[in-house]
């Protein structure tokens, strides 16, 4: 087992390589990891806007107002003095003034006559309050409609002005995005990065032609010195693919152990770490000295880290850079965890869509290892 | 031990081996003399089944020699012309892996590369990368590296190239040592020195054929020129020149830059005969020197080229 233990010794030098790298995967995930998955996600938070009621009516119904929208802005009650109002609006004390005139509800609900208000021209949340406003007048036009008195409308209103959402939770992540989803995403560039680096920095050691030459004149067969090889990529492979997925199973415990979904994610990064032990191997052969195995390593790393989504979510990226991604495996496997993550181990066509993106992975690991293979076979006879 | 047999090996429509046919017994230091590109190397790489031939058979230890014969690659040192060595390994763990491909016993393993490290007077490097070596421990490196397993028959192609003068003469001994501890020894070389200081039978080749072979001393009497004779001389004339060239013995001569060269066969007394004639014509010469012919007078004679052309 001499070759073997050679290809084991040099990856022992690399071992701070090595080492440098997963600090650099873990760190990355964990950064990335809290700043986007904080509790205060603005994006999805209901804007609350600074809003003053001018009650002339003091009615159920304008009480009701006042509550509906209370529930969701900061609403104080004021005075009837226009200048006042103008200097609060003027200095943004205020962003919207809603005028309750009197008998609100025979005038603006039953006669459907505007409600008067006053808002910052061109502030979009100005809509939002607009909208709300248009929907309780709507409601309570169609209870007016219907018979309701004033009272009754206000109350009906009250019991439907929150109304129960259910949601369909099919990961079981209420709607979020699993902290273990992230360190499967950053995946692509830790193995991309070591192997290339580590295993392409072995293969041409062994491929420096009169180190081969030394090789095929010894009295160790050229099968037993690949099978060997095959041994010693396979335990790298292994091992590093091993501690990824326990370190996973450490940091997230139950929510990864416990998720449907785990063998899928494992799935796919086994096929990940096929598509990178395959171009390590390609880029092995071509490598001549170790700068220029760390500018192509960089470039393919990080390259294909930025095209596929690994850094930047495929949903937000240019369509046509999307297309071109999907000419890289790594895209794929991001594809494949992108479901993962909104659906789970989902059956039917999710389920089939994730199955094709893994075996796609496959097969860019075979077409990438021919490619070596068949690049090797040149060289050697050229 | 060794028989090579009209060898051929062409690259295109380049004849790098023509009929090659050779020779080696049990014991013998073989030179491969030749200028760069006349075909050593690829003797070589068709004599490990590196390279596929076209024509011709090797035999080594009276069996066909192929790709999967490994009963006799087991027997088989090499050192090859360029330094094949792991960057990436010490001195030590180099030669433990390259010996590693011959001997599995760990502890016979440690005691050969050892002896091996001694051999090559690497002793206080082994813990250092090739890298840090300069280009003379290098070499010996390179050196450890194919006979650490002690192997009946070694094969060095070239492995003096860029060496220092203190390295190379260290290498040479360790080479005629490695003889006399038994092992026999194919060494290629453009450096007729070497060659002519260590190899107990010279093979020289040229185009991929072999033009001539034997001992130094077969070799230099297979040739017309048996002492060359040069003379620093001012202002010699043809009548002078031609008196020279009717010398008996004398059978070649050249005048250029005030230096006369005189060729001649075996014979006794062929330089007093010149300076005789050279006083007997009043002619001022300064410096005298008589050489018995080399190795590059042998190639010279029989190419018409010099060896380092």
């Amino acid at each position: 087992m001499i070759v073997y233990k050679t290809y084991m010794k040099i990856v022992k030098k690399n071992a701070g390589l090595i080492l440098m790298y997963l600090a650099i995967f873990f760190g990355v995930t964990m950064i990335f990891q809290a700043a986007v998955s904080g509790d205060d996600n603005p994006n999805y938070q209901a804007e609350s806007v600074r809003l003053q009621v001018v009650d002339d009516d003091g009615g159920v119904l304008a009480e009701g107002l006042k509550d509906y929208l209370g529930g969701i802005h900061e609403v104080s009650v004021v005075e009837n003095n226009t200048a006042k109002l103008q200097e609060d609006l003027f200095y943004r004390n205020t962003e919207y003034i809603v005028r309750i005139p009197s008998d609100f509800f025979e005038n603006c609900i039953q006669n459907e006559k505007p409600l008067k208000v006053t808002k910052i021209p061109g502030a979009y949340t100005a809509f939002y309050v607009d909208q709300q406003i248009n929907s309780f007048l709507n409601n309570a036009r169609c209870y007016s409609e219907a018979g309701f008195t004033e009272s009754e409308t206000a109350e009906a209103i009250a019991d439907i002005r929150h109304p129960e959402v259910k949601m369909l939770d099919d990961t079981g992540n209420a709607g979020e995005m699993p902290a273990y989803a992230y360190y499967f995403r950053y995946l692509p560039y830790l193995l991309l990065s070591v192997f290339c680096y580590v295993m392409g920095n072995i293969f041409s050691a062994f491929r420096r032609e009169d180190v081969r030459k030394r090789l095929n004149a010894s009295a160790v067969p050229a099968i037993r010195q690949n099978v060997e090889g095959f041994l010693a990529v396979l335990t790298l492979g292994v091992g590093l693919w091993g501690l990824v997925a326990l370190a996973g199973m450490i940091m997230y415990r139950s929510s990864f152990l416990e998720s449907e979904a785990m063998p899928w994610y494992l799935l796919n990064s086994v096929m990940l770490l096929l598509v990178t032990l395959s171009l390590s191997y390609l880029v092995g052969i071509f490598v001549k000295n170790t700068e220029m195995l760390s500018g192509i390593v960089n470039t393919i790393s990080l390259g294909t880290c930025f095209l596929c989504g690994v850094f930047v979510p495929l949903e937000i990226m240019n369509k046509s850079v999307v297309k071109v991604a999907q000419f890289l495996p790594v895209y794929w496997y991001e594809k494949a965890n992108d479901l993962l993550v909104d659906f789970g181990a989902a059956g039917g066509e999710v389920g089939n869509t994730i199955i094709q993106s893994i075996g796609i992975q496959f097969a860019f690991a075979a077409a990438i290892l021919l490619a070596g293979l068949t690049a090797s076979k040149v060289r050697r006879e050229g | 031990m060794i028989q090579i047999e009209n060898l051929v090996k062409r690259y295109g429509d380049l004849l790098a081996l023509d009929h090659l046919n050779l020779r080696v017994d049990e014991g013998e230091i073989y030179g491969l003399l030749g200028p760069n590109g006349s075909g050593k190397t690829t003797a070589i790489s068709c004599l490990l089944s590196l390279l596929k031939y076209d024509k011709g058979s090797i035999r080594i230890f009276g069996e066909e020699m192929r790709p999967d014969n490994y009963k006799i690659k087991q027997q088989i040192g090499i050192v090859l012309q360029n330094v094949a060595v792991f960057d990436e390994l010490t001195v030590y763990e180099n030669i433990d892996c390259f010996c590693g491909l011959y001997v599995k016993n760990k502890e016979e393993r440690r005691r050969l590369v050892d002896e091996a490290v001694e051999f090559v007077g690497l002793e206080g490097y082994t813990k250092m990368r090739p890298k840090k070596l300069s280009g003379g421990l290098l070499r010996r490196l390179n050196i450890a590296c194919g006979i650490a397993h002690k192997p009946r028959l070694i094969i060095m192609d070239e492995p003096t190239v860029a060496v220092d003068p203190q390295s190379r003469n260290r290498i040479l001994e360790g080479i005629q040592e490695l003889n006399r501890q038994g092992s026999t020894i194919i060494y290629t070389s453009h450096y007729m020195e070497e060659v002519e200081q260590i190899c107990t039978k010279i093979a020289i080749i040229d185009h991929g054929r072999k033009i001539a072979e034997g001992t130094k001393e077969e070799l230099k009497q297979m040739i017309k020129t048996g002492e060359t004779v040069t003379i620093e001389a001012v202002m010699l004339n043809e009548e002078q020149l031609q008196m020279i060239k009717e010398l008996p013995h004398v059978f070649d001569i050249s005048y250029e830059s005030q230096t006369l060269t005189v060729r001649c066969t075996t014979a006794k007394h062929n330089l007093i005969r010149i300076l005789d004639t050279l006083k007997k014509q009043e002619t001022v010469f300064g410096r005298v020197y008589s050489e018995l012919p080399t190795l590059n007078d042998v190639f010279l004679e029989i190419t018409g080229k010099q060896l380092r052309d």
